[in-house]
């Protein structure tokens, strides 16, 4: 059971936010116990939700003051646990902090406060014929603040790349309530160093974006989206490297394997893959009509001498959407055949693709666990998903013991522990896979050097230090999250 | 090897140190943080900046850490030593049809790690990402000698803070880079080159502006006040890449928006408009919004520019100058900040403090690299120029 906020700290953040924006009713405190990974869940002490730069910045002064620990809270669609509270900490959440400040068509241009819906700034800048051109699959709920938070990615980061590519500028609140200017269009030729890039995929742990200025590009003339059905996933898999050393640049290279497209095909969603294939591989092409049609027969030429079966093309945006479909609807057709899903992420060299599907299905076989692939080919950006059911505890360690191999598979062949959906506190433990105590030494000096007392999202990111690693003679997280049932997966 | 030393207070190193591995390297620096002996780590030399005031430091050549380490073209990543010179990576990614879409001035004449600490992006930033978006992974030495290895292979590749990106562009500040990972690209099957000749700077900004706003994106898009090729006129040069009837149904979409006739090149020489007004006595870079570039050339005409290369996408103005008088550079550099843009000046036979009229981090942002300076290098050895 949490400690009640003091009831004098708790009338000071109402009178910066207004009362109904300081939230202590247990009953409403329910929906923040926890972000996209639902297994993790602690209640807040409270959550507070600020209007603006100002009252954020008052309210982290306010916490910063009483040594509360301090969780920033987008819409809490990430998969890592990078919104779980802690026992002792109090959720700033960004959701009131959804205006669009400024659209400057020019300069392609836009600057939004941090819960602005990714989509929205989209829908937005549309009438301009500019987008925003990371899309995670949550574009449309996740939020901006969230997405800078975590540098979220998408299926057509690919050729437009992550968010990192796109923000220009940030207003953040650091850990005692100042507010600092990073960057900014037009600012590149001042002296420094490029603190808007180091900031971006901090994981909440620096300090809380309240301004966010970004990239916009012009919407594309066209669009071919193409649906390869394989026998084998080695096979979709030597097609994605054929179509990438071809000099082609898909937009989008997505893969659904055979469990995948057997629980889409037996769910609301079935979207026509066939039963019987191996692989479905989606690859979309977007830009200037004229050349995208040859750059589609020249993919499609790379699918039938991987061995496709067969090319599907969408000759129109409801055929496209049909294409997309098996792909998009994934994650909800599993949920109909296992109670629970992990949602793993991690990233491998392209040309490791095969070996590495191969071995996660030995390893799935080998702890008797389904797991089915959903991913961004073309980035090498895998998740596993492991279907199983958390009331059984003997099934749980089983989980967890495939989940390790996996990542250190990954690892093995010069990959790494997530692709786009972070750290947090999920794949905390997995760090050491990646980087020696030196490093991870590193990591904690630079988290001091934006929070020196560790109250900024503690718990998440870093594992928990060890005596005599150097410079660790302050703790970083003093509060870690205690539940964890299972180490190192999202769940959706 | 060219260090500046001849510029007023400048010194020359007490010792010129070579070490061919990241070892080495660690070994050098855990030693002259012990001794408080500075380091100022140099690639080909050509633009580091010149040392004053006082105390011993050591030059730490980088050219001993030179040659490709690991090349997987079907995986478009490649690692080298930092010493390595980029034209040695270009040529080994060009054997496989593959390239590095950097074109900063000179880039070619540099050292991979040297490019990557300076951090600069050129006008195809426009198509292809700035810098920081191709350096994957990197090796680095910290002031005091720890080995850290950041990013890594891949292209999503980080886990854990991004450390990288504050130290590409530091200027060897916070590290000494021994080793770089980057992405590559497939050569695009045409680079069609547009050129618009203008009739002034004026003109030429006019039309950058509408290309700007087109449904189209050139992959780069530059201004210079000088071609060869257009007589020594100002013009504007436009690189469209992708198959040939996409670019040229490209070419008709950003004629057909502009209202202009742009003149196809298929021989102009890139590599003099990419380091126009790259070379002089004194380097001015500002940047502003696009919108507000008019101001910029405006200001940037007090300096008597001997050339002038400008990158309307990205809003990045670069004059080549004689020496300039310091209280006419703090002019222009008001002018600029006043539209929100900043200023940067590389003069080093100037003074050795030139650099220090440039636009300066805000104090929020000064604090923040103070720290980051003192967790990377607790001993304060690295770039001695600023002492």
């Amino acid at each position: 059971m949490n400690e009640p906020l003091p009831s004098a700290l708790e009338r000071q953040l109402r009178s910066v936010v207004g009362a109904d924006h300081v939230i202590t009713d247990p009953d409403r405190l329910f929906v923040y116990e926890s972000d996209g990974l639902s297994q993790y869940r602690v209640r807040p002490r409270a959550v507070v939700l600020p209007a603006d730069t100002e009252e954020l910045a008052e309210v982290v002064r306010i916490l910063h003051a009483a040594e509360i620990e301090i969780v920033p809270r987008g819409a809490g669609t990430g998969l890592s646990g990078g919104a779980l509270p802690t026992p002792d900490g109090v959720i700033v959440g960004t959701a009131r902090m959804n205006r669009i400040l400024e659209i400057d068509p020019q300069d392609r241009l836009a600057r939004v406060q941090p819960g602005v819906v990714n989509a929205r700034l989209t829908d937005a800048t549309r009438p301009y014929g500019l987008y925003y051109a990371p899309d995670p699959s949550s574009q449309s709920t996740c939020t901006l603040g969230g997405n800078v938070a975590e540098n979220s990615g998408g299926p057509h980061c690919l050729k437009y790349g992550v968010t990192t590519r796109y923000v220009t500028g940030l207003t953040v609140v650091m850990a005692g309530g100042e507010v600092v200017r990073l960057g900014g269009a037009g600012r590149e030729a001042a002296e420094g160093l490029d603190l808007v890039g180091l900031f971006v995929g901090s994981e909440g742990c620096f300090g809380i974006a309240t301004e966010i200025e970004v990239r916009l590009l012009p919407i594309t003339e066209g669009v071919r989206t193409l649906l390869g059905i394989f026998d084998s996933m080695e096979a979709a898999g030597h097609a994605v490297t054929s179509i990438i050393a071809s000099g082609l640049m898909p937009a989008a290279v997505e893969i659904v394997d055979k469990a995948t497209i057997r629980a889409v095909e037996a769910s609301v969603f079935a979207a026509g893959y066939p039963t019987d294939a191996g692989a479905a591989l989606v690859i979309e092409f977007d830009g200037t009509e004229a050349g995208l049609d040859a750059d589609a027969d020249r993919a499609e030429t790379c699918c039938m001498a991987a061995g496709a079966r067969e090319v599907r093309r969408a000759t129109s945006e409801e055929e496209r959407v049909a294409l997309w479909k098996g792909r998009k609807k994934a994650f909800g057709a599993m949920g109909r055949i296992a109670p629970d899903l992990l949602v793993q992420d991690a990233t491998v060299p392209r040309t490791r693709l095969p070996e590495v599907l191969a071995k996660i299905s030995e390893i799935g076989t080998r702890y008797e666990l389904e797991i089915a692939n959903v991913f961004h080919a073309g980035d090498g950006n895998l998740h596993p998903n492991i279907l199983f059911d958390r009331s059984d505890p003997e099934q749980m360690a089983r989980v967890e013991a495939a989940s390790h191999e996996i990542m250190s598979l990954c690892v093995a062949v010069g990959g790494t522990i997530t692709g786009e959906h972070g750290v947090g506190v999920d794949k905390r433990g997995y760090m050491t896979l990646v980087h020696n105590d030196v490093e991870l030494d590193m990591l904690r000096r630079v988290r001091r050097v934006f929070d020196p007392r560790g109250l900024f999202n503690p718990g998440k990111v870093l594992p928990d230090e060890e005596a005599g690693i150097p410079g660790s003679e302050e703790p970083v997280g003093r509060s870690a999250p205690t539940a964890r049932p299972v180490a190192g997966a999202g769940t959706v | 090897m060219t260090v500046a030393t001849s510029s007023p207070g400048a010194r020359a190193p007490d010792a010129v140190e070579r070490p061919v591995s990241t070892e080495e390297v660690a070994d050098l620096m855990a030693w002259a943080t012990a001794e408080g002996v500075g380091v100022l780590p140099v690639g080909s030399g050509r633009r580091a900046r010149p040392v004053v005031g006082e105390g011993r430091y050591i030059l730490l050549r980088t050219d001993g850490l030179a040659g490709i380490d690991h090349y997987e073209a079907a995986d478009l990543t490649l690692a080298a030593g930092a010493g390595t010179p980029v034209r040695t990576v270009t040529d080994a990614l060009a054997a496989n049809d593959q390239w590095a879409p950097f074109d900063p001035p000179f880039v070619d004449q540099r050292t991979l790690g040297g490019f990557v600490a300076l951090g600069e992006s050129g006008p195809l930033q426009t198509g292809y990402g700035a810098l920081r978006n191709h350096v994957l992974g990197m090796t680095v030495v910290t002031g005091d000698g720890r080995v850290v290895r950041l990013g890594g292979r891949v292209v999503k590749n980080v886990a854990g803070y991004d450390l990288l990106k504050a130290v590409i562009g530091s200027r060897g500040s916070l590290a000494v880079i021994t080793s770089v990972v980057l992405r590559a690209f497939p050569v695009p099957p045409v680079d069609r080159v547009l050129v618009l000749e203008g009739r002034s700077m004026a003109h030429l900004l006019d039309m950058a502006q509408r290309v700007g706003t087109a449904p189209v994106l050139p992959v780069s898009t530059v201004i210079v006040d000088s071609l060869a090729e257009a007589g020594g006129r100002p013009a504007l040069v436009l690189r469209l890449h992708g198959a040939a009837e996409t670019v040229d149904a490209d070419r008709a979409t950003l004629e057909t928006h502009t209202d202009a006739t742009f003149q196809r090149h298929d021989h102009l020489d890139l590599a003099a408009v990419r380091d126009h007004a790259g070379e002089g006595e004194a380097i001015i870079v500002a940047t502003a919004r696009p919108s507000r570039l008019t101001t910029v050339v405006e200001a940037m005409g007090a300096l008597e520019p001997t050339g002038l290369f400008i990158d309307p996408y990205t809003g990045r103005v670069r004059a080549a100058a004689a020496l300039p008088d310091l209280e006419v550079v703090g002019e222009v550099r008001t002018r600029i900040e006043s539209a929100d843009g900043a200023l940067r000046l590389d003069a080093p036979k100037l003074d050795g403090e030139a650099w220090r009229q440039g636009t300066r981090p805000s104090a929020g942002e000064a604090t923040i690299i103070d720290g980051l300076r003192t967790a990377f290098d607790p001993g304060g050895v690295l770039w001695p120029a600023r002492r």
